[in-house]
């Protein structure tokens, strides 16, 4: 039984957002991107698991849940926002599956009921609003990995200070050992961004593998034997694994890719726009102003206005998303027969791809998956699916390659987070860096008051640094959003460290930004301290 | 509400937030960021303090006499090579173009006097660019990891049979390139950027020159002041600086620049006028 497989893949989910939560605001516009993301593509994905683990189907599946994640998914307030948006959500179905008995629509309006019928059912029976526990629960079963990522998906490349590179991956490893009970194996750099040497800092976690795009291994130096097909090993000894550029292309692609097909759900036309105002006005934010609210009943239809598009099938899409699967996994095999004659060796196949694609950009991609799994169980044994620990163990020797600096941006470099719309923020952000670093040196014992304000700053400096405000500016959407929450987490890191070096703490201030940017609780300013820098740097 | 603290109004200072990022930190102190094979990015304070030390030491009109540049240096194994880039100091950053990738490179803002002595004002980290190809090397060597980390063990002289390594790693690279061309997440992400091409060299002739120029329009004001650049409304960084790139054909550029302030009470105006002629010798 065993060797049979002529290789192997990992499918690898990249699940992040930035932290964003206001409890300043009774309701606030950008938090529903999370809750968004919980109700497409976070628990649908514990839905399948739980499903094929009901029925027998082994599968295997490598997933980032980032820090800023974890921290959202496990705030109470946050939770108590997000059972209030799928309750309004599961009210407006079900009022809608009476408004559309004799429609054309029903059958759509059935399954949005059933959706937020069955959301509500994991995240309150299975779950009791812990969804960690969930992940946690197919990671201990060993059918999925989880790995972490930079604290606040910092993007390591642009620091200057090796002090920053570290607490990035530091206060990650800390927190998901605080969720998950054991030390994270495998780690997602923000946005696949590596620096040659960076990898010393993951070794000192025990962080044995990170991913990187595929120019990133074959460029690397010397030529790697088995291009992407085999992870080599930095000189530290930490395994580097590089992205298959065919099966993102085959998923990805404008043209040719998967969800553009017209059967599959149309994003751009939402209820939120066609439904009568008064009607739908419960569902939109306080404001009243009309906005997507996630339920879509089009289909995609062709090349026609969005006024012309045709109700959407669910039972027509699936079809699709089943036979897409199949040609997927097809492919692969091909692919993997291809690889194992051409090099002499099974190769592994590693496919890469964020997250929220998966039902959230494209609706039935959560299906898509589940049959995937099935039929790669079921149906073939060419190709076994793997997480990146289980195929190390297997095989522990690989060539010794240093990789190149790369990124999974556009170009494969830097510049989507370095460019005319946000270089402005880097001089602001290294300022800040090496006011953390003067502090955390300065005062290696404070406690009290001190102790809190430097813990408050190390928070507002980590919060500053994620990549997703770079990000956002150079794509132009929430650029005001994201500009503001930069400026603001460094005007209050500024005070605070004014307020720490003029001996004039103001306690009042100070915790109301306690209240407000509460990410990691466990914080310990010490983690940006030159000392600790090296010594996890000497190993 | 459940959270780890209050609700209260009163408490929360936003007018402390809106105010504009500082423009600078008071320390003469620069920076030097790798973008991509070709490409840096530096930022540089200067202090007032500095300069008054500078004109000091060196002469009163040092700053009006010397031409202002960004010196690179090329520090790829200790070598010292540089070239020159002429830029004004009140532009606090820039980009830089490197023909050459796969190397370290460091900056120096200063001065560089009519007799050709370099005066330095302030001076960069090193960055090490990416190769952006594959490497030339192919010496292998291997290692084994145990699971804990215990075990680093290189091992050497294993033969691993298959095809040699280059034709594995040129043939995915050149797949890799072609698939980036033309499918990319660029076209979802519509990133706009400044071109990161570099000068083709021609095929053919033996020896050769090409020469191009831009044009970089840079300025501040007001963070929260209404700008105009020949009537087209300018974005501000938050620290209330601007800059725009252009192409700089043959001919007259005029660029009309206005300020009104955000009570629009107040209007400054600058008008710059660029003239380009390029003559070559034809061969």
């Amino acid at each position: 039984m065993a060797n049979k497989e002529k290789g192997y893949l990992a499918l690898v989910l990249h699940a992040h957002l930035p932290f964003i939560r206001h409890p300043e605001y009774e309701d606030f516009l950008e938090e529903d991107w999370f809750f968004e993301a919980m109700c497409e593509t976070y628990i649908p994905l514990l839905d399948i698991y739980e499903r094929l683990t009901a029925e027998g189907t082994d599968f295997r599946v490598t997933m980032s849940l980032t820090p800023p994640l974890c921290n959202m998914m496990s705030d109470d307030l946050l939770r108590e926002r997000f059972r209030r948006y799928y309750n309004l959500r599961l009210e407006l179905a079900e009022k809608e599956v009476v408004r559309n008995r004799n429609t054309g629509f029903y059958e759509v309006a059935k399954m949005y009921e059933r959706k937020f019928r069955r959301i509500r059912e994991l995240y309150e029976d299975y779950y009791h609003g812990r969804i960690l526990d969930g992940f946690k629960k197919f990671q201990d079963m060993g059918k999925l990995e989880i790995i972490t990522c930079g604290a606040t998906h910092g993007f390591l490349p642009l620091e200057l200070r090796k002090e920053a590179v570290h607490a990035q991956i530091k206060l990650a490893a800390d927190d998901y050992r605080k969720h998950f009970g054991r030390g994270p194996r495998g780690i997602w750099l923000a946005e696949c961004a590596y620096n040659p040497g960076d990898d010393v800092f993951l070794k000192a976690q025990g962080i044995r593998f990170f991913f990187l795009e595929t120019h990133g291994i074959i460029y690397g130096s010397p030529r790697p034997r088995y291009g992407v097909y085999a992870p080599v090993y930095c000189p530290s000894g930490v395994a580097a694994f590089g992205r298959d550029m065919e099966s993102a292309q085959q998923v990805w692609s404008a043209e040719t890719g998967y969800p553009g097909d017209q059967r599959y759900r149309e994003f751009y036309r939402d209820l939120g726009y066609d439904l009568e105002y008064d009607y739908v006005k419960p569902y939109l934010h306080q404001d009243g102003v009309r906005r997507n609210i996630g339920m879509k009943y089009h289909k995609i239809t062709g090349k026609v206005q969005l006024n012309e598009k045709a109700p959407y099938n669910p039972g027509e899409a699936r079809d699709m998303a089943a036979s897409h699967a199949g040609n997927f996994m097809f492919n692969r095999e091909r692919q993997i027969e291809h690889l194992n004659h051409f090099l002499g060796k099974k190769p592994i196949v590693v496919s890469m791809y964020d997250a929220e694609l998966y039902g959230h950009w494209w609706y039935e991609g959560t299906d898509f998956l589940e049959f995937l799994f099935k039929k790669v169980h079921y149906d073939q044994k060419t190709m076994k699916m793997v997480t990146p620990s289980e195929y190390l163990s297997m095989h522990p020797d690989n060539q010794v390659v240093q990789p190149c600096m790369s990124t999974w941006g556009d170009k494969g470099y830097n510049e989507v987070w370095l460019n005319g719309t946000n270089d402005w923020m880097y001089r602001h952000m290294h300022k800040q860096v090496e006011r953390m670093v003067e502090l955390a040196n300065r005062f290696p014992n404070a406690d009290g008051t001190l102790r809190r304000a430097l813990n408050q700053c190390g928070r507002e400096l980590v919060l500053g640094m994620s990549s997703d405000w770079a990000f956002l500016m150079t794509v132009g959407t929430a650029k005001s959003y994201s500009t503001k929450r930069f400026v603001s987490h460094t005007h209050r890191f500024n005070g605070l460290y004014e307020q720490i070096m003029g001996n004039r703490l103001e306690e009042n201030w100070l915790k109301e930004l306690e209240w407000k940017d509460n990410i990691f609780p466990e914080m310990n300013y010490r983690v940006f301290s030159t000392e600790e820098m090296e010594k996890a740097a000497r190993g | 509400m459940t959270s780890s603290g209050h609700i209260n109004k009163h408490n929360t200072s936003p007018e402390a937030e809106a105010k504009a990022l500082p423009e600078g930190y008071g320390n003469t102190e620069a920076a030097l960021l790798p973008r991509d094979p070709n490409w840096m990015f530096i930022y540089w304070e200067i202090t007032e303090n500095s300069r008054k030390n500078t004109c000091k030491q060196y002469g009163e009109d040092v700053f009006q006499k010397g031409r202002q540049v960004i010196r690179v240096y090329d520090v790829t194994g200790g070598e010292g090579r540089y070239f020159d880039i002429a830029v004004m100091l009140e532009a606090k950053s820039w980009y830089i173009n490197v023909q050459e990738a796969g190397r370290a490179y460091c900056c120096e803002v200063g001065l560089v006097m009519p007799d050709g002595k370099f005066i330095g004002l302030v001076k960069t980290n090193t960055v090490n660019l990416p190769a952006g190809r594959v490497s030339d090397v192919t010496d292998e060597k291997w290692m084994a990891v145990s699971s804990d980390f215990d075990k680093l063990m290189q091992l050497s002289g294993v033969e691993y049979i298959g095809k040699g390594s280059g034709e594995v790693a040129k043939s995915l690279a050149q797949r890799w390139e072609m698939l980036r061309a033309v499918f990319s997440r660029a076209s979802s992400w519509g990133v706009s950027s400044m071109s990161s091409q570099s000068l083709q060299k021609p095929e053919q002739k033996k020896f050769w020159l090409v020469a191009d120029c831009e044009l970089i329009l840079y300025g501040a004001t007001e963070p929260d002041a209404f700008v105009t650049v020949s009537g087209r409304k300018v974005n501000l960084n938050p620290d209330g600086t601007f800059s725009m790139r252009f192409a700089l054909p043959d001919g007259l550029v005029d660029l009309p620049i206005k300020a009104v302030s955000k009570d629009e009470t107040d209007t400054r105006e600058i008008d710059i006028k660029v003239t380009r002629a390029t003559t070559t010798d034809g061969k």
